[in-house]
């Protein structure tokens, strides 16, 4: 079914209430500030991030690390890897629950990966963010609470419909990652206006879905 | 959580011409409920904070329950602050100065609000007080009383006269003449230096309810001048406060108040200038004070 959403599967979430210091350091986090971890593997990244981001909308969380495995979920080094780990910090463990509960709503009912040709051999991920949270505000150097479209594709789809999302609304790039990428996928994060946003990422699928469905015309 | 970005792409698929329903949306994980916890009043242990507390109104020994106020001292900080808000806004009656003997004056402060938001209009009185005070009050008295309502007019109303009568009476006793009694509306501590100027009298005296504390919306404050001119500072002033039930008693603030004004006449001075070691214990000095109990206005 082309377009159809392609929901992320969570393959593990797990606590750590009171994390050794040490290992909150190595990990990108403040243990000064941080005690409580929330961990979190899924089988898409992309989505993972965007519900990281939500989770610092909803609780006093920080994001100390959130990184994509090599070759994403199809070449996994285990059943619970997947192809990111997310990792939530607070300075205490209902914080971290809260966090959690956000992060498990937007990856159960928003953020995800589309199918662009009806056999989910080809996949799209045109994500509109309406306001952005802490994480990915500080990961694109715009302010909290601005638009972004947060646009993902495989190599030759996301070249096409970069052109396309950027010729279709008054948006400008925050972040473009040709290929390859950890996962092999090509992304990129336009901002503007919330209309032009979502303008930018209907166009940006409509042609992913046209390179998908036509790759030689 | 209703998904802008599904949304989007849902709209986009039937453009494509895709009519096939989509799948439903899988339950979200649930959240689990943050642990009960259940804390039991601490009262005081110490028996130092329990005889301190004996001694004063302020809260000495009220105990915690885990990190917090136990539910009765929070239920009587609020009926405290709630008897503070109603002093402050309460007004003192039309025509109550005339109903019991005084002078009634005004400010130049034509409402409640302004009053509150301008000390300098309550500081000067009105073009038709001005001319009341030239025409009906006697000049050149040894001490002109004041009544007003200040920052309580609850305070004026139930021990303003009383007080007034007692300062006068032990004015009075100790040879000093006193002036037209007069009461003011709207009226702020230097209100006092006009009228002073006004009548002429040597020593001027104002009685006004005090901006209230926790639970006492009834104290009056008594502020004295020597020679009354507008341009005098705090510094040329004495004063007594809290004077109510609780705390100086009217009788008792009375004496010590002729004992200050007749100390201003001899001295020629008043303020910091003015020598109180002289006056001794009529000042009230610093004697045995008789524990303090705390009015309860909540039973929880």
């Amino acid at each position: 079914m082309i377009l159809e959403p392609i929901v992320p599967t969570v393959l593990s979430v797990r606590r750590l209430p009171g994390a050794d210091p040490a290992l909150i350091a190595a990990y990108g986090g403040d243990p000064a500030r941080h005690t409580a971890l929330g961990l979190v593997t899924c089988d898409q990244d992309d989505a993972m991030y965007v519900a990281l981001d939500e989770a610092t909308k909803h609780a006093a969380v920080d994001v100390i690390f959130a990184r994509s495995f090599y070759a994403g979920s199809a070449h996994a080094s285990g059943r619970l890897s997947g192809e990111v780990l997310g990792v939530l910090a607070a300075a205490e463990p209902q914080a971290v629950e809260h966090g959690l509960a956000a992060l498990l709503g937007c990856l159960a009912h928003d953020a995800c990966f589309y199918d662009a040709d009806g056999k989910r051999t080809v996949t799209v991920f045109p994500h509109v963010i309406a306001s952005l949270g802490e994480y990915l505000s500080r990961e694109a150097g715009l302010p909290p609470g601005a638009a972004m479209a947060y646009l993902v594709a495989p190599p030759i789809e996301a070249t096409i419909g970069l052109d396309a999302a950027l010729k279709a609304a008054d948006v400008r790039t925050v972040r473009v990652v040709p290929p390859p990428t950890e996962t092999n996928f090509a992304c990129a994060w336009l901002t503007g206006s919330l209309d032009a946003c979502e303008a930018a990422a209907l166009a940006y699928a409509a042609a992913v879905v046209d390179v998908a469905l036509a790759p030689k015309r | 959580m209703v998904s802008r970005t599904r949304q989007l792409m849902a709209a986009l698929r039937e453009a494509l011409g895709a009519a096939d329903p989509l799948p439903p949306l899988p339950a979200l994980p649930p959240v689990p409920a943050p642990p009960a916890r259940v804390y039991s009043p601490r009262p005081e242990k110490s028996a130092f904070a329990a005889e301190a507390a004996r001694h004063t109104t302020a809260l000495l020994g009220i105990g915690h329950v885990g990190t917090r106020y136990a539910t009765a001292v929070v239920l009587q900080f609020q009926a405290e602050l709630a008897v503070a808000h109603a002093a402050v806004g309460a007004e003192l009656p039309d025509g109550w100065a005339e109903a019991h003997g005084f002078v009634g004056l005004t400010t130049r402060v034509t409402s409640h609000r302004e009053f509150l938001l301008r000390p300098d209009l309550g500081r000067r009185l009105s073009d038709a007080s001005l001319e009341a005070v030239r025409t009906r009050c006697t000049r050149g008295a040894d001490v002109q009383l004041i009544v007003a309502d200040g920052l309580s007019a609850v305070a004026c109303v139930q021990t303003g006269q009383q007080l007034h009568d007692a300062v006068a009476a032990a004015c009075r006793a100790r040879g000093l003449s006193v002036g037209t009694p007069v009461a003011a509306r709207f009226a702020r501590v230097w209100l006092e230096d006009e009228i002073g100027q006004e009548t002429g009298a040597k020593v001027a005296m104002i009685l006004l309810g005090e901006r209230p504390g926790l639970g006492t919306g009834d104290g009056l404050s008594a502020y004295v001048v020597h020679e009354p001119r507008l341009g005098k500072t705090d510094g040329d002033r004495n004063m007594i406060s809290n004077i109510h039930a609780r705390g100086t008693p009217p009788d008792e603030a009375a004496a010590r108040l002729a004992a200050l004004a007749a100390a201003m006449i001899e001295q020629r001075t008043s303020g910091v200038t003015l020598d109180l070691a002289r006056l001794g214990e009529a000042t009230g000095g610093r004697g045995y004070r008789a524990p303090q109990v705390r009015q309860r206005l909540v039973n929880a």
